[in-house]
């Protein structure tokens, strides 16, 4: 045991120093400061007749606490477009972590009576009772992408095609192999979470198209939609196929890390289709540097389009373009395919 | 009751020639015990006389290896404590065996609820466990409540409604007073003499004679797993009668000869040190070469002491003083700055590391000071090791075997021996010789004495009279947090000891029986 | 203090001093002292077993001698950030906590270090920022564990979700592109046919093995571990130094968010899914005791190897996630039983159930 004691208040004010610069340093590098996504909005078009104010009406919104890309880009893009009309007042409920959170946030939402709830649960099947009962308040619903079972229970569903997903990336990637004449292709699949009913629904899409060129995959591979994941599994991927032709990877998200990998790997005798069309993955198209030839889209603009959607059916009015005096009960969007061709155009679209 | 009446009533409970033996103990060598249906028969003995082995064999813990157990007539061997409940033998454990964030009413029917169809009735719990604590008259007890808001003496009433519900005939009770406040002894009485009443018997534990003077009817005295005496009355045996039963050691212990030679400065002084509901007021002197022994009963404030002392526990008043230097309170790194080492009472809780070797563990107090760099040096330290195991003569005398391989004496050693490798000049020994075999005690009662032979002071605790007094040069006598008596080991007997600890005042006690 | 050793205590009062026991010869199998070493051979044992099946389904890829060494670097690198995690983790454990917040923290430290801000500052300011985030959010762990009193579990599942939530904060829940071309190519670069993450890893581990074995932070952290009060009361600062283990923690985290970010080229706040529970189940499967006082780097080393050769072998074999995730459940298990049940305990209970038999009855 040694009996100097050290000089420890030195130490301490030293340390402390270190602490506090290093702190501040830190604080000041949380900023993100980019130039904001493009919102995906709709103007105020002076010649579409919806586009004229209206009734004042406030639209109601919850959306799960996102820790993706894509679901924060629905929230930004819900809020951007109910700022684009003078008519509306937004008001906006957190969703928490799960559908029970959910369900206790939007009750308190239907207190304070909106003229129309637009929500993305979490779940479509446990926030089925939730839609009821607001329909039943006399509050019009506007499900967002996660269907409710029960009809009753919403006025109008908006959602994207997942099986139209997997379909457009199998045509794409069954057109491009047959033109180059290829035999029996290697063919890849890196998909999303797999528990998720969306990934499989995605899997069953491709798989069909492929189907129809006489093709299958060689691999799959389920990834949980982040760069890291996406790239261990790439990784894996590239191991156990030593010659590709294609890769689908579902997701744009985590396609950023496949794409590290693929260029770790040195790997370049195949292409890639992304999914969901993000900003970077439609950059990277354009750019056509990398294996990324085409993403096939499920895009968060929808959450615009409900939003426009559900202000005209708290006004009451229709479609401008339509026959109908009320806005239809289901909107399906297409999965578009965007390459190098059509790639300006969607970049506006890109979250 | 009168003592009468207690020799009258039918015999409950007869143990004959009882044996229970552990490894490396006969914890219980023969033990006779009669206890009568409403009679309060007490248990009295030294720590270690085999009291707890006795109530954990009534209460079907243990099976005995010898003797006779007979239960209301019937020879008995419970296969297990549910067994014992069963038959009508209930025991009140000292650290009460409650489940805390259960309700009053469900830990009484803990086990054997009210129920049909797997189905329990709550409300009918509810009122019988009323009913059972109306009898003890404590109803104003809300049978909904969660036993953790209670106070210890509730505590109590709970467990015993628990026996009730078991219909028992016989209750044990281990020390019940040792959990009270003083005015709440009372109302313990008052409890017992209603169960006596209504034919239950009673086996009270205590260690403190006035009690048993008060509530006891007859006093069976244990002395090393024996019954040295049986059914004494309780209120006129003499307190030197009862005293003398439990002293007296059949094994007696060989004690190194103290030197002739003053000890020296003095290293330690302790003023008016205190920590509340603990000990108060507490001063304590140990100079080099000195042994002080501290002697109380469990309970007394002597391990906090020691523990305050150390800094293992932050002193709430007074002052503890190493070398001349004050030590701030609260700090154990401070004390051994100081030179303070401790060896602690649970050995194997508080002081080894059983799956690492000796060495690391003799080691645990200065092994950076092997190190140079932060990098430790084994080689070091296993050699400065190896110097301390061959003058403790530690068995087996290999540094890298794990500790939990060694003798109960052997550990001890290697936690001793731990402070004999730094700067130690005050060693603190918190029973020292708990779950030590007798021929190792011998050794390391010299190895004590030799360390303050080189100048060391010691302070030393043990439950055991006999050893305080014949290790130390000055004795302590604790009793609720205060020193008693102080007084040079030479001066003071077995005895006076025991008088001070379990009764108070020995001039009060033998002045009462001359009166009488 | 010292005593002379020609004073020689003796045993006295006529008591026969006692023999020492015969130290039987204990053979290797049951020795404790070998345990850890038994552990590092069956796990070497599993590798090669992994390596087996894998040349068993496809032997047209295990032929190539070529494709094999590249395998085994694409399982180290793949080991290479769970497995400087672990190594922190690994502390942790030995020093009688559990760190449920590692993944969120290399979130939380990867997400900070490739900020738009944060990128401006070149690559010494992206690892500067990950490896402060990561000692600083492992201090407040260690603050509130030591000195707050929390239970681990709680102060770090706290900080998991803190965390998280920081780190969505932060980055706004997208996922930020690392345009830092040093950082990006980290995971590219070898050095002798061996990525640069591997040796990483490598370096990361061997000075976690000194530390914990050769230094007296690795003895107060085994001591503290293994009976804190003990520690205590030998004067060892224990508070101190359980502060210091969930910053070296955290440190490990910060390393790690960098070798994340460079092999995935970008950082968001849901990376590094579920690493607490990988990091910790390796640490298990490599002989770490969950009660703490005991546990090697080595076997740490070994588990976050053999999950990572299972994660590319059923890549290898195209098998499901969810078998995978089965196998992997079922290889701690095992690991822990075997952990616990002994040799002479298994003959035992075959005796005692009638399993062997000295005559067979007819």
């Amino acid at each position: 045991m040694t009996n100097s004691i050290p000089d420890t208040s030195r130490r301490r004010l030293l340390f402390g120093g270190t602490a506090i610069a290093a702190g501040a340093l830190l604080t000041a590098c949380t900023s993100n400061e980019q130039t904001p996504t493009p919102a995906q909005t709709k103007g105020e078009d002076t010649s579409n007749p919806n586009a004229a104010a209206g009734k004042a009406v406030t639209i109601g919104f919850s959306a799960p606490a996102a820790d993706h890309g894509w679901i924060a880009a629905i929230t930004n893009n819900a809020k951007a477009q109910a700022g684009a009309y003078k008519d509306v007042t937004f008001k906006q409920v957190e969703a928490g972590k799960d559908a029970a959170a959910q369900r206790a946030a939007l009750d308190t939402l239907i207190a304070e009576k909106p003229d129309v709830i637009v929500l993305l649960p979490h779940d479509g099947k446990e926030l089925n009772a939730f839609g009821l009962k607001a329909m039943e308040a006399g509050i019009p619903v506007v499900n967002l992408d996660r269907a409710f079972p029960d009809a009753l229970a919403y006025r109008l569903q908006i959602k994207g095609d997942n099986y139209g997903m997997g379909v457009a990336a199998g045509h794409y990637i069954g057109k491009a192999l047959k033109a180059k004449n290829v035999a029996s292709p290697v063919i890849g699949e890196i998909a999303g979470m797999d528990e998720l009913e969306l990934t499989q629904e995605r899997s069953a899409g491709f798989k069909a198209a492929l189907a129809t060129y006489g093709f299958t995959v060689a691999n799959r591979r389920a990834a949980r939609f982040t760069a890291d994941s996406g790239q261990k599994e790439a990784q894996n991927l590239l191991q156990a196929l030593p010659k590709i032709d294609a890769i689908w990877n579902h997701d744009d998200d985590q396609g950023i890390g496949v794409l590290a990998a693929i260029t770790a790997a040195n790997r370049s005798e195949f292409f890639m289709v992304g999914g969901a069309g993000s900003k970077k993955a439609i950059e990277d198209i354009a750019a056509d540097k990398t294996v990324l030839k085409a993403t096939v889209t499920y895009s968060p603009s929808m959450a615009s389009s409900a939003i426009s959607l559900a202000r005209l059916i708290a006004q009451g009015r229709g479609m401008s373009d339509l026959v109908e005096l009320q806005v239809p009960k289901e909107v399906i969007l297409a999965s578009e395919t965007i390459t190098k061709e059509n790639a300006s155009t969607y970049l506006k679209l890109g979250f | 009751m009168s003592e009468q009446a207690a020799d009258t009533g039918e015999v409950v409970l007869r143990l004959s020639g009882v044996v229970k033996t552990f490894p490396g103990v006969r914890a219980l060598d023969g033990v006779e015990l009669e206890v009568r249906a409403g009679e309060v028969h007490c248990l009295l003995g030294q720590n270690g006389a085999g009291k707890s082995t006795l109530i954990k064999v009534l209460a079907g813990v243990h099976r005995p290896d010898a003797g006779d157990v007979q239960w209301l007539g019937e020879r008995v061997e419970f296969s297990g404590p549910q067994a014992a409940m069963k038959a009508g033998i209930a025991t009140i454990y000292q650290e009460l065996d409650l489940v805390d964030y259960l309700s009053v009413a469900e830990n009484i029917y803990l086990g054997h609820e009210p129920r049909s169809l797997g189905f329990v009735h709550k409300g009918q719990a509810a009122r019988q466990a009323g009913e059972l604590l109306g009898r003890l008259g404590h109803g104003e007890i809300p049978a909904q409540r969660l036993v953790k808001s209670l106070p210890a003496a509730g505590k109590q009433i709970v467990s015993m409604a628990r026996a009730l519900s078991h219909s028992a005939k016989l209750i044990i009770m281990d020390e019940p007073s040792a959990v009270l406040a003083h005015d709440e002894v009372g109302n313990l009485f008052r409890i017992i003499r209603e169960l006596t009443a209504q034919g239950i018997a009673v086996v009270y534990i205590s260690h403190r004679l006035e009690e048993i003077r008060e509530i006891g009817d007859r006093v069976t005295v244990l002395k090393d797993g024996r019954t040295s005496a049986v059914n004494l009355p309780a209120r006129s045996t003499p307190t030197r009668d009862l005293v003398s039963r439990m002293t007296g050691r059949s094994i007696e212990y060989v004690f190194p000869p103290r030197p002739d030679t003053a000890p020296g400065e003095t290293l330690l002084e302790v003023r008016g040190l205190g920590r509340s509901g603990e000990f108060t007021g507490v001063d304590v002197d140990v100079r080099a070469g000195e042994i002080v022994g501290i002697a109380g009963l469990v309970g007394s404030g002597r391990s906090e002491l020691l523990e305050t002392i150390f800094g293992a526990r932050q002193a709430e008043a007074g002052t503890v003083v190493m070398n001349g230097k004050a030590l701030p309170p609260g700090s154990v790194a401070a004390a051994v700055r100081a030179g303070i080492g401790m060896a602690p009472e649970e050995r194997k809780s508080q002081a080894l590391l059983l799956g690492q070797p000796i060495y690391r563990n003799m080691t645990l107090t200065n092994f950076s000071s092997y190190a140079s760099a932060g990098f430790t040096n084994a080689g070091k330290e296993q050699a400065a090791a190896m110097r301390v195991a061959d003058q403790l003569e530690l068995r087996p005398r290999d540094v890298n075997r794990a500790v939990r391989t060694l003798s109960g004496g052997n550990q001890q050693k290697v936690v001793v021996g731990r402070w004999l490798l730094g700067d130690t000049r005050l060693l603190i020994l918190d029973e020292p010789t708990r779950g030590v075999d007798v021929g190792a005690r011998a050794e390391l009662y010299q190895v004590i004495r030799d360390l303050a032979a080189n100048g060391v002071g010691v302070l030393l605790v043990s439950s055991e009279v006999p050893e305080v007094l014949g290790l130390a040069d000055r004795v302590l006598v604790m009793r609720e947090g205060r020193v008693v008596r102080e007084a040079p080991a030479a001066e003071i007997n077995e005895e006076d000891v025991l008088d001070l600890v379990m009764a108070g005042s020995l001039t009060a006690a033998t002045t009462e029986e001359v009166a009488a | 203090m010292s005593v002379s050793s020609e004073e020689k205590v003796e045993a006295p009062g006529g008591h026969p001093p006692h023999t020492a026991p015969a130290v039987a010869k204990t053979s290797w199998w049951k020795d404790e002292a070998q345990e850890p070493m038994r552990r590092n051979l069956g796990l070497v044992g599993v590798l090669l077993a992994l390596f087996a099946i894998g040349a068993f389904i496809r032997p047209d890829l295990y032929s190539n001698p070529d494709w094999v060494i590249n395998n085994i670097m694409v399982i180290l690198t793949q080991a290479a950030a769970i497995g400087v995690v672990t190594v922190g983790m690994t502390f942790v454990i030995i020093g009688g906590g559990i760190d449920l917040s590692v993944g969120a923290l290399i979130a939380l430290s990867g997400v900070w270090a490739t900020t738009l801000a944060t990128q401006s500052f070149g690559p010494v300011g992206m690892i500067f920022t990950a490896v402060a985030v990561g000692v600083g959010a492992g201090l407040v762990n260690g603050v509130l564990i030591a000195y707050g009193k929390l239970v681990p579990f709680i102060a770090t599942l706290a900080m998991l979700v803190a965390a998280r939530g920081l780190a969505a904060q932060i980055s706004g829940k997208q996922t930020q592109i690392s345009a830092d071309q040093f950082i990006n190519s980290l995971a590219t670069t070898r050095i002798v046919g061996i990525p640069l993450l591997v040796i990483i890893l490598l370096a990361v581990a061997g000075l976690g093995w000194v530390l914990l074995n050769r230094t007296t932070f690795g003895r107060r952290t085994v001591a503290i571990g293994g009976n804190a009060e003990a520690a205590r009361l030998a004067g060892i600062n224990v508070r101190g130094h359980t502060m210091l283990l969930y910053a070296l923690s955290g440190l490990c985290c910060g390393i790690a968010a960098i070798m994340l970010t460079s092999l995935a080229t970008s950082s968001q706040a849901a990376a590094a899914e579920l690493y607490e529970l990988d990091a910790i189940a390796a640490a298990i499967i490599g002989g770490t005791l969950l009660s703490g006082g005991r546990g090697t780097i080595i076997g740490s080393l070994f588990g976050v190897i053999v999950f990572s050769a299972i994660t590319n072998l059923f890549a290898i074999a195209n098998l499901p996630t969810e078998v995978q995730n089965m196998v992997k459940g079922a290889i701690i298990v095992v690991a822990v039983l075997l952990q616990q049940v002994r040799f002479s305990s298994v003959t035992q209970f075959a005796r005692r159930h009638g399993l062997t038999r000295a005559k067979p009855q007819t």
